[in-house]
């Protein structure tokens, strides 16, 4: 199993199921940083405040990905490597073209379509899945139940990055509002855009309700620890037996969203 | 996978198709405005496609004919009519092309269907009378090739040449750099053509009826394009658009009398109905020429100096251009510098100027409701004095339009906001007078005239505060009043204030008003706003 950084893969589900993790990379002017391996989320965060530069991110490379499926292919026979959307990230691209370059040893490469804890959820899918084949029909069936609810302090990262545009977030320069968005579909679309940071995180829960009954929940977070134990607590109480994990937001999908992003993800039933 | 694949293209499927095409290019739009760098870097290409497919499907949406060439011929009227822009008008031609070569059948086989696509090729080199290759051009012309290609043997199908089409334009747009100087340059391919590689991909998506893979071009440097391009001496000039209307016109003459006054001349059409764009130094000197030859229509001009300057801006514009999703315009009344351009940075399409005491008219209204290019329309009042005349536009109008009684700014800011272009006009409407309900509005002003309103004695001079436009408290200083009006709002209940101030109030009276909210209220977020409203020194929404 492998996937990258940007699929906030506990270290524990890591261990347990043997998932290797390639990193994408964090760029802060000329420095190069790999996602959570040179960099903790604290540090980058740190940094991020300070930074008179808004850091960029790049894809692992295809011989970055080569070198992994050359070192599993010495133990395994086949690998199932999941990513990060392509319509975010090149990752996809890169793992695809590294397979290709180790000959003999097959590689299914995923395209999750999402990005951050749904594709650890993907990774858990797979994992506990027998074989190959039934590991890929797994996730491939599941593919497009994920949705990430992401809630910005402020639009000014996710806009750099040129992922999403005032335009298509309706959000002028003016007011401080606060974005809702959703990864859905291949695109990140406008939910909602609402004036206080309490009244989007009610937004976001009752958003989730509309979308329930989900298999799999988390809460993300990126420096506000606090809140999102706060929005787990509550949809643990909401809905019985589902395990609510809160996980932190890496360096990369950091970049993108800045500090204080808030992220309900899920895997629709 | 994909069950009962077509074994001919019919006039249902062609909608489909052309619809299908319409959702995959608007969904790319903004990276195809990115990518525009040739032959003005305006970065409109996208929408200008956009639009013009958007014309196409326009008059065919409605029509359930079952032959492909009744379909196809109402698409190239109706991009020729709406065809904006280089590639919009070039668009045009291809739809011209296909129409012409499909004409009197009711289907076609995948060999008639790629001989239509080679047609269309044909057409838009014939509209454009420098052809450039690297362009949409030799986009459409691969295109055509790949799917004649395919189109070969007894296996040959319909979503076969389909693909082939969309593949051979994919790599006919990854080629374009190799071909183009000024796209090497910039480090992208080009625009027109990835729009359409996106418009056959989204037919294509519509046909098999399955999700696509596609390829990496995403990662374009678009922004550094942009930025690399200077602005050369003398600006890039107006790009004037417009048709003329009329009996017998010469495309030969006008081209060459056009090509005298400009560059990147495109004059196409039927000799009832010519579609002319050119970007031009002088644009009054091509209207008079124009209008000498027939009836002008839809005439546009466009400064593109401008243009350019507005992306190399856009890191702090919110653009209005972006077609919504749902097809739901939005109109407000508003006054004043600081509140027009918060509403439109919210994503209002047209303001009407207008409020307390300029009401503007309905016909102002409705002028302004026709205009917005979408058939449905919100219209936010803003003002109780308004409302009345607001409510007469749904009936003067076919477009479908839907009032939201906002009776004060905060309740229109808070509309607006509510809005979600992924929603329907109807579930927009229920959010958005939710939403507007839920804002308390203060204003704050001074008497005109000695008065008694809502047992209150007022002289004429005194501060007076209005709580959702009911007199409740007067005074001689904003922030007393203000404050004494929170209070009875009960400030525990809310969390933010914002305040617009108006053109009348001082730094001073700002700073006092705010500090004495913030040391009344500490809980209170307060976020003040320039809004340069006229009568009212302050305005206050409560949520």
């Amino acid at each position: 199993m492998v996937t990258d950084s940007t699929a906030d893969l506990p270290d524990e589900w890591r261990d347990r199921y043997g998932i290797e993790v390639v990193p994408l990379k964090v760029l802060f002017g000329s420095e190069t940083f790999r996602d959570r391996v040179d960099m903790t989320d604290e540090e980058f965060f740190k940094r991020l405040a300070t930074s008179a530069t808004l850091p960029t991110t790049s894809a692992p490379s295809p011989g970055e990905f080569a070198e992994v499926f050359r070192r599993l292919a010495r133990t395994y026979d086949a690998c199932i490597s999941i990513h990060i959307g392509e319509q975010l990230s090149a990752t996809a691209g890169a793992a695809r073209v590294g397979a290709e370059a180790v000959g003999g040893f097959p590689v299914n490469v995923i395209d999750s379509q999402t990005v951050s804890m749904p594709i650890a959820f993907l990774c858990r899918v797979a994992a506990e899945c027998k074989t190959l084949a039934q590991a890929t029909a797994a996730v491939e069936r599941r593919v497009s139940r994920c949705r990430v609810l992401a809630l910005l302090d402020t639009l000014r990262y996710v806009e750099m990055g040129g992922r999403v545009s005032r335009a298509t977030a309706m959000i002028g320069t003016m007011l401080d509002l606060k974005p809702l968005l959703l990864v859905v579909d291949r695109q990140i679309k406008s939910v909602d855009r609402v004036r206080t940071r309490s009244r989007a995180i009610r937004r976001m829960v009752e958003f989730l309700r509309s979308e329930l009954p989900v298999e799999y929940v988390a809460v993300m977070h990126a420096e506000a620890r606090d809140e999102a134990e706060t929005i787990a607590a509550g949809l643990r109480q909401e809905l019985p037996g589902q395990d609510v994990p809160v996980g932190g937001i890496g360096c990369v999908l950091g970049t993108h969203t800045g500090p204080k992003a808030l992220g309900l993800v899920y895997l629709r039933r | 996978m994909a069950f009962n694949r077509p074994s001919t293209v019919d006039g249902p499927l062609f909608k489909r198709a052309l619809l299908g095409s319409l959702s995959w290019l608007a969904a790319n739009q903004e990276e195809v405005n990115r990518l525009n760098v040739f032959p003005v870097p305006d970065g409109d290409t996208g929408t200008n496609m956009l639009l013009t497919l958007q014309s196409a499907v326009e008059d065919i949406k409605d029509s359930n004919a079952a032959e492909v060439s009744k379909i196809a011929k109402l698409a190239s009227h109706g991009s020729l009519m709406g065809a904006r822009g280089n590639s919009g008008v070039i668009l045009s031609q291809i739809f011209r092309g296909f129409a012409r070569a499909v004409e009197g059948k009711a289907s076609l086989t995948p060999p008639e269907l790629a001989a239509a696509f080679v047609e269309a090729a044909n057409a838009a080199y014939r509209a454009v009378n420098k052809p450039t290759e690297g362009t949409i051009l030799t986009v459409v012309r691969e295109a055509g090739r790949a799917a004649a290609a395919a189109a070969i043997g007894p296996d040959a199908s319909v979503p076969g040449v389909m693909a082939a089409a969309a593949a051979g334009a994919g790599a006919a747009v990854l080629r374009t750099p190799s071909q183009l100087q000024i796209l090497r340059e910039a480090g992208v391919v080009d625009a027109g053509g990835f729009g359409l590689q996106i418009i056959l991909e989204g037919m294509l998506k519509t046909v098999e009826d399955a999700e696509l893979t596609l390829a990496a071009i995403r990662d374009a440097k678009p922004k550094a394009a942009q930025m690399a391009l200077e602005l050369p001496e003398g600006g890039w000039g107006y790009c004037t658009e417009f048709l003329i209307e009329g009996t017998g016109l010469d495309m030969e003459l006008i081209r060459s009398q056009i090509e005298a006054l400009g560059n990147s001349v495109l004059v196409v059409g039927e000799p009832e109905l010519v579609k002319v764009h050119v970007h031009t130094d002088d644009p009054t000197r091509v209207i008079t020429l124009a209008g000498g030859h027939g009836r002008l229509l839809k005439l546009n001009v466009g400064d593109m100096s401008t243009q350019h300057k507005r992306i190399l801006d856009s890191a702090t514009s919110a653009a209005n251009a972006t077609p919504r999703a749902n097809g739901v315009g939005l109109v407000a009344v508003v006054a004043g510098r600081g509140l027009v351009d918060i509403f439109r940075g919210l994503g209002v399409d047209i303001i009407v100027e207008g409020g307390q005491t300029m009401n503007p008219s309905t016909q102002d209204m409705l002028t302004a409701v026709e205009s917005v290019p979408y058939e449905e329309v919100v219209l936010l009042p803003n003002n109780g004095n308004v409302i009345l005349a607001a409510k007469q536009v749904a009936g003067l109008t076919k477009k479908r339009v839907h009032q939201v009684e906002t009776r004060s700014v905060p309740q229109g800011v808070a509309a607006v906001v509510a809005f979600s272009p992924e929603r329907s006009a109807a579930d927009n409407v229920a959010a958005m007078r939710k939403e507007a309900e839920r804002v308390q509005t203060i204003e704050v002003t001074h008497a005109v005239r000695d008065t008694r309103s809502n047992g209150l004695k007022v002289h004429k001079g005194d501060v007076i505060g209005l709580i959702n436009e009911k007199l409740e408290f007067t005074g001689t200083d904003y922030a007393e009043v203000v404050n004494k009006a929170l209070g009875k709002l009960g400030p525990d209940s809310y969390e933010l204030v914002t305040v617009y101030r108006g053109e009348d109030a001082s730094d001073d009276e700002l700073a006092r008003l705010e500090s004495a909210i913030r040391s009344s209220y500490p809980t209170l977020e307060v976020e003040v706003q320039q809004g340069g409203q006229q009568h009212y020194p302050f305005i206050l929404s409560v949520e």
